[in-house]
C-alpha cells in the first residue's frame, strides 16, 4: 500500500521522444506583456472565430440563396448576396490569423510542431490545397453573382454555394483532427512512441474528432447568424432612409432566427461529446465537470441566461411593428418571469465555498432555499421550461398578423395550447418527482423532460403550419420600425454568443491541462498551468474586443461597397 | 454618436462577463510535480511538499475548507495547534491529528477523518505537519523527525506469520463502513453524509463493480454524482484487510447487513485491524 501512494505521489513522467530532438523545446516571447501562451491564445482564439464566421455564413447563405430561387423572390437573393460579401474581407482575415497562428506555433513550441508536423504533415498538404479551392470557390460563387442570375446558371451559381459549403467543411475537419488529437490521441500512442510511426487516419480518427465536428458544424451556424444580426443591427443604427432600416431589420430578423434556432440544437451535441470525452478518460471528464473547472458552467448558464432574455427581449419588441401583435402583449410579463427565474434557478451554484461562520449562518453546507435549486432536478426543470417559454415567443410572434380561416382553427389553437400545458406539466412532474428517487432514477427523468418539449415544438409547427394555410393578414409587418434597443440587443447577442465560444474553447483545451497532447506530450514550460477562471476570462475578453474591432472595420468596409452601389443607381 | 453608444454596447457587456468570471472562487489547475524527499530536505521544502500534498493527492482539501465537514486549516492550523490539548506541543498534536484523528475531535465537526497513516507514507505526512504549522505558526519539524521516518518507511512490511484466516460472516460490515470514513461522504440507514451515492443504491449491482468502485474510484463514476467526483480518495481498500472488504462488498450487494453485529451499533474503535 505504501510503495503504491509513494509511487503515486512521485509523479514521474517519462522522457518524451520528441525531446530527444535538436533545439530549444521552446522559443522566447514577450511583447505587450504576452508571454508564449497568451500569443498563441490570441492568434488561435482569432483564428477561430474568423474561421467560425467564414464556415458559418455560407451554409445559411446557399440556404437564402435557395429559398430565393424556389420561392422566386429576389429580396432573398440579394440578403443572401449581402452575407457573402462580408465573406471576402472575413477570409483574408481568417487566412492572416491563420498564419500568425503557424508562424507562432512553429516558433514558439519548435519541438511540439515539429512532433504534430510528424503526424499530420499530409493532411496540413490537403488543408493548404482546399483552402485554395474554397478561396476560388468563394470569389467565383461572389463575383458570378449578377453574371448567373437565371435559369440554369443561376442553378450552376447556387450549385457554387454548395461546393463552398463543402471544401469549408473539409478543411474544418482536416482542423479538427489536429486538435482533438492534442486532447484524445489514440490509445496506442504513449509517450514512447515515435511520431513518424503514428497511422495518419488513427490520429484523425480519435475519440473526440465527430462530436467536436458536429458541435462546430452547428455552432458555425448560431455564429454566422448572430454576427450577421450584429452587421444588420449596425447598419440599420447608421441607415439614413427607411428602406435601408426596413432592409437591415428584416435582415437582423433573419440572421437572429437562425442563431436561436440552431442555439436549441446545439446542447445535444454538446452532451454527446461530453460523453464521449468521458469515455475517453474519466479523469478528463471529472476535470471538466467537477473539477477546477466546475464553476465554468455555473458562467456558462449565465451566459446562455443572457442569450435566451435578449433573444426573447428582440422578439417582444419586435412585435410591436406587427399589426395584431398587441393581444399578446399581456402575455409578455410572465413569460419574462419564467425566463428570469429559470435563469437563476439554472445558474445557482450546487454547494458553495464558505467561510465555518457563513455555512452556521446558512444552516449547513447548502443553503435551506437555494440548496434546492442548485441540483439537476430543478436546473434541467428550468431549462427545459425556458426553452418552451422562448418557443412561445416565437410562436407567438410567427402567429401576431395572421388570423387562420380554416374551420377548425378554435380547435387547432386549443390543441397548440394544451400541448404546451402538457409539456409543461411533464417537465414539471418529473422535476419535482426526482427529488424523492435515487440519483440513476433521477437521470432518466431528464430524457422524458426533453421528449416532451420536442414533441411539443414538432406538433406545434405542424398545427400551425396546417392551420395558418391562406390565412387572413391583420396587416404587414412595418419592417424598419424597430426601436434602437431592440438593436443593442442583436449586439449583445452577438457579443455573448463570441465570448461563449471563447469560454468553451478554454473548456475543452483546458482539461488537456498541462499537456500539449493528453498524457503522451507533456507541457514543461513554465505556462504549463491551467489558469482560473478570471484571467482566462481576461484573455477571452480582449480576444473578443480584437474580434469585434476588426469585424467593425469588415462592417464598415461593407457599408462602403453598399454605399457606392446606391450612389451608382442614384446617378 | 451612434458608434460610441455601439462601442459602449459591447465593451460594457464585456465588462460584465469579466468581471463576473473574476469574482467567482478562483481555482487554477497547477501542474503536478516529482516530489523527491531526502534526509537532507529543508523545513522550507517541506513546507512546499506538504502544500501540494494538501491540495493533490493527500485529498485534504475534499473535507478541510468546505466549512461544514471538517475545520479550515488554511492560515489558522499552525496558530491554534498548541491550544488544542493541554501539555501537547503543537507538532505532536498535528501528528496525532493525521495518525490517530479520533484522539481529539474538534467541538463542531464529527469523527469521520481517517488514520492517515494508512495512504500517505511517513515522510509526506512530516511534510504535512511542516505545512500546517507553517499556517500561522513555526515550523518545528526537524531533520530528526523525518530522517527516523524515512528509515522506518522504507523498512519492509511484513505479515505476521501465525496470522489466522477471518471469516468474513463474523465481520461487521456496518463498523468496518464506519471505521473507514465512508459515512463522510455516504448514507446508510440515515447515518453519514449524502455527498456520494448513498449505500442502498448498492444493492444488486455487480459486486465487481463495487470492488472496483472501492478499490478504484475514478473507473466508474456513478450517473448523477460527475460533480463530486474525484473526492473519494483512492487506497481506501488498504485500509481494510481482505476479509473486511470482501464482507463490505457482500454488504452492499444484498443490503443484508448480517455480520457480527445488528449493523446499528459498530464500535468504532478500528476492529478491521
Amino acid at each position: 500500500m505504501r510503495a503504491a501512494t509513494g509511487a503515486g505521489l512521485a509523479l514521474l513522467v517519462a522522457m518524451p521522444l520528441l525531446a530527444q530532438a535538436a533545439g530549444p523545446d521552446y522559443g522566447e516571447f514577450g511583447i505587450f506583456g504576452l508571454d508564449r501562451r497568451g500569443a498563441v491564445w490570441i492568434a488561435a482564439q482569432l483564428h477561430l472565430l474568423f474561421a467560425a464566421f467564414v464556415l458559418g455564413v455560407p451554409m445559411f447563405a446557399v440556404v437564402i440563396e435557395a429559398i430565393g430561387i424556389f420561392t422566386d423572390n429576389e429580396r432573398y437573393d440579394k440578403l443572401a448576396k449581402e452575407f457573402t460579401r462580408l465573406l471576402l474581407v472575413a477570409y483574408s482575415a481568417t487566412a492572416i490569423w491563420g498564419a500568425i497562428l503557424v508562424f507562432f506555433i512553429s516558433t514558439l513550441y519548435p519541438r511540439f510542431w515539429v512532433y504534430l508536423t510528424a503526424i499530420f504533415a499530409p493532411s496540413m498538404w490537403l488543408y493548404a490545397a482546399l483552402f485554395f479551392f474554397e478561396s476560388f470557390t468563394l470569389y467565383l460563387y461572389y463575383y458570378g453573382w449578377d453574371a448567373w442570375k437565371k435559369g440554369a446558371a443561376k442553378k450552376f451559381h447556387w450549385g457554387l454555394g454548395i461546393l463552398l459549403n463543402i471544401w469549408g467543411t473539409i478543411v474544418m475537419f482536416i482542423a479538427n483532427g489536429w486538435l482533438t488529437y492534442m486532447m484524445s490521441p489514440p490509445p496506442d500512442v504513449t509517450v514512447d512512441t515515435a511520431p513518424q510511426t503514428v497511422q495518419l487516419w488513427s490520429a484523425i480518427n480519435n475519440a473526440t474528432w465527430m462530436p467536436i465536428n458536429i458541435h462546430r458544424l452547428i455552432a458555425n451556424v448560431v455564429f454566422g447568424g448572430a454576427i450577421v444580426g450584429a452587421y444588420a443591427a449596425y447598419r440599420f443604427l447608421t441607415s439614413e432612409s427607411d428602406e435601408e432600416r426596413a432592409h437591415y431589420d428584416w435582415m437582423g430578423y433573419t440572421g437572429n432566427l437562425i442563431a436561436i434556432g440552431a442555439l436549441i440544437v446545439l446542447p445535444f451535441a454538446g452532451y454527446w461529446l461530453g460523453r464521449e470525452i468521458y469515455e475517453f478518460s474519466q479523469q478528463m471528464g471529472i476535470t471538466m465537470m467537477g473539477g477546477f473547472m466546475s464553476w465554468l458552467w455555473i458562467i456558462q448558464a449565465f451566459l446562455i441566461g443572457v442569450l435566451f432574455l435578449a433573444g426573447n427581449y428582440y422578439l417582444w419588441i419586435g412585435m410591436g411593428r406587427i399589426p395584431g401583435a398587441e393581444r399578446f402583449q399581456p402575455y409578455i410579463k410572465w413569460m419574462l418571469l419564467v425566463l428570469v427565474v429559470g435563469v437563476i434557478v439554472w445558474a445557482t451554484p450546487n454547494t458553495m465555498i464558505a467561510s465555518r461562520d457563513e455555512v452556521a449562518a446558512m444552516g449547513g453546507q447548502q443553503h435551506p432555499f437555494l440548496g434546492v435549486l442548485g441540483v439537476m432536478s430543478a436546473k434541467n426543470t428550468a431549462v427545459n421550461l425556458m426553452i418552451l417559454t422562448t418557443f412561445l415567443s416565437f410562436m407567438l410572434y410567427r402567429r401576431a398578423n395572421k388570423e387562420p380561416v380554416v374551420s377548425w382553427a378554435k380547435t387547432g389553437t386549443m390543441l397548440q395550447g394544451a400541448a404546451f400545458a402538457i409539456a409543461a406539466v411533464i417537465v414539471v412532474f418529473y422535476g419535482i418527482y426526482g427529488y424523492f428517487v435515487t440519483a440513476i432514477v433521477r437521470i432518466g427523468f431528464s430524457v422524458y423532460q426533453v421528449l416532451a418539449v420536442l414533441a411539443t415544438i414538432i406538433f406545434v409547427i405542424l398545427i400551425d403550419s396546417a392551420m395558418l394555410r391562406g390565412a387572413k393578414s391583420r396587416g404587414e409587418i412595418q419592417w424598419g420600425k424597430m426601436p434602437a434597443r431592440s438593436q443593442y440587443a442583436l449586439l449583445i447577442l452577438a457579443v455573448t454568443f463570441t465570448w461563449l465560444m471563447g469560454l468553451m474553447g478554454f473548456a475543452r483545451s483546458g482539461i488537456r491541462q498541462h499537456w500539449h497532447v493528453y498524457e503522451v506530450i507533456r507541457d514543461t514550460s513554465e505556462q504549463a498551468f491551467t489558469p482560473a477562471l478570471g484571467p482566462a476570462a481576461t484573455m477571452i475578453s480582449i480576444c473578443v474586443a480584437i474580434f469585434f474591432g476588426l469585424v467593425g472595420m469588415i462592417f464598415w468596409l461593407g457599408g462602403l461597397a453598399e454605399k457606392s452601389v446606391y450612389e451608382e443607381t442614384a446617378k | 454618436m451612434t458608434n460610441l453608444k455601439i462601442l459602449l454596447t459591447i465593451i460594457g457587456t464585456l465588462a460584465v462577463y469579466t468581471l463576473v468570471a473574476n469574482i467567482i472562487p478562483q481555482v487554477q489547475s497547477a501542474v503536478p510535480r516529482e516530489i523527491v524527499l531526502t534526509a537532507e530536505t529543508t523545513p522550507e521544502e517541506l513546507v512546499a511538499i506538504g502544500e501540494e500534498l494538501y491540495a493533490g493527492v493527500g485529498g485534504c482539501t475534499a473535507c478541510h475548507g468546505l466549512g461544514t465537514r471538517a475545520p479550515d486549516l488554511v492560515g489558522v492550523a499552525g496558530s491554534v495547534c498548541e491550544t488544542r490539548v493541554p501539555g501537547q506541543d503543537c507538532k505532536t498534536y498535528l501528528w496525532e491529528s493525521l495518525v490517530n484523528p479520533t484522539a481529539y475531535v474538534v467541538e463542531g465537526f464529527q469523527p469521520i477523518m481517517l488514520d492517515q497513516s494508512r495512504t500517505i507514507v511517513q515522510p509526506q505526512l512530516w511534510a504535512l505537519v511542516a505545512f500546517l504549522q507553517d499556517q500561522g505558526g513555526t515550523v518545528t519539524v526537524n531533520a530528526d523527525d523525518f530522517a527516523s521516518a524515512l528509515a522506518e518507511d522504507t523498512a519492509p512490511e511484513t505479515a505476521p506469520a501465525d496470522a489466522a484466516p477471518v471469516d468474513p460472516a463474523s465481520i461487521d460490515p456496518v463498523a468496518v463502513a464506519r471505521n473507514t470514513g465512508c459515512f463522510a461522504c455516504h448514507m446508510y440507514s440515515g447515518e453519514g453524509v449524502e455527498l456520494g451515492p448513498p449505500f442502498e443504491e448498492a444493492v444488486g449491482k455487480d459486486p465487481e463493480y463495487i470492488r472496483r468502485a472501492i478499490e478504484d474510484p475514478g473507473a466508474d463514476i456513478a450517473e448523477g454524482y460527475e460533480s463530486v467526483a474525484g473526492l473519494m480518495a483512492p487506497g481506501l481498500a488498504g485500509i481494510m484487510s481482505p476479509a473486511e472488504l470482501d464482507a463490505l462488498i457482500q454488504f452492499l450487494v444484498t443490503g443484508d447487513p448480517g455480520g457480527g453485529d445488528d449493523g446499528d451499533d459498530g464500535s468504532g474503535d478500528g476492529s478491521g485491524e
